[in-house]
């Protein structure tokens, strides 16, 4: 398979800021955890960066975001493993929501997950997901102040191993 | 990307951004993309590797209507501050309290 090009979808103006963003990522040590058992029998939790949350839960700060378009809320959502799409909403001020909106799965795959639980590729499917939004100049609160609690849940509920899906 | 901020195994899938499981209402295809994504768990050994997953997009873009959606704040604010696109290529962000853009 030859190299994914990250940029054939891209305009001009993001490719330009994502890859100068790019160049300045400081070299760093890459976190990892060889996987202690077969797929078969890990529990998967999924991380949107969509910007998904429930209905019922607080909504991302979209009027912050408006007010001051370099900064985007830095916090995340829990998404119960068997939420209905009607029950959340996608907030992400930059992507295009139709596709996230037409069909969750295309951003958050929880229905895909639990498919490829009953086949038995996947151990099973946590009981909680994540989203957090994907516009973030400066991750330092989400990774100093909101990360803590999720990856404590994460190990409350025995997950194995986690999916990030950049959306 | 992601490989730059250093995450741990990374499955590369060359599909427009907004839907990177794939096209809306294939739940097949979606199935496929998730479950190679999460064999390279199990693949990888080496940190940080990069599987690039053996799908690809045969349509130009998928197709939808013009969006009516507006416009994100920052592509906004860039149009009617060009000078300010610059600040965010260098990463010079300039510092605003939420709440007032005005005083940039």
């Amino acid at each position: 398979m030859a190299d994914v090009d990250s940029f054939r979808f891209l305009d001009f103006a993001t490719t330009r800021v994502v890859k100068a963003w790019m160049s300045r990522e400081p070299k760093r040590p890459v976190p990892f955890v060889p996987l202690r058992k077969p797929l078969s029998q890990c529990r998967v939790a999924i991380l949107s960066s969509a910007a998904i949350s429930r209905r019922d839960d607080t909504p991302f700060d979209l009027d912050g975001e408006r007010r001051n378009p370099f900064w985007g809320d830095p916090s995340l959502r829990t998404i119960p493993k068997d939420s209905q799409a009607a029950g959340l909403r996608v907030e992400h001020l930059h992507i295009d929501r139709r596709y996230a909106e037409r069909d969750l799965d295309t951003v958050l795959p929880l229905r895909r997950l639990d498919e490829l639980v009953d086949q038995g590729i996947v151990g099973s499917s946590a009981p909680t997901h994540y989203s957090m939004m994907g516009y973030q100049l400066d991750l330092q609160e989400t990774v100093q102040q909101h990360l803590p609690p999720v990856i404590a849940r994460m190990q409350a509920e025995a997950v194995d191993a986690v999916l990030l899906v950049p959306v | 990307m992601t490989a730059s901020v250093g995450a741990p195994r990374i499955a590369g899938i060359e599909y427009p951004l907004g839907h990177p499981l794939g096209e809306v209402g294939d739940a097949e295809g979606q199935r496929r993309v998730l479950q190679a994504a999460l064999q390279v768990l199990a693949s990888v050994t080496t940190p940080g590797s990069i599987v690039n997953l053996p799908f690809v997009w045969q349509k130009p873009a998928q197709k939808l209507e013009k969006s009516t959606q507006e416009e994100s704040p920052i592509t906004k604010l860039c149009k009617r501050k060009p000078w300010l696109f610059l600040k965010l290529l260098s990463g010079d962000i300039p510092a605003m309290p939420v709440g007032d853009e005005s005083s940039v």
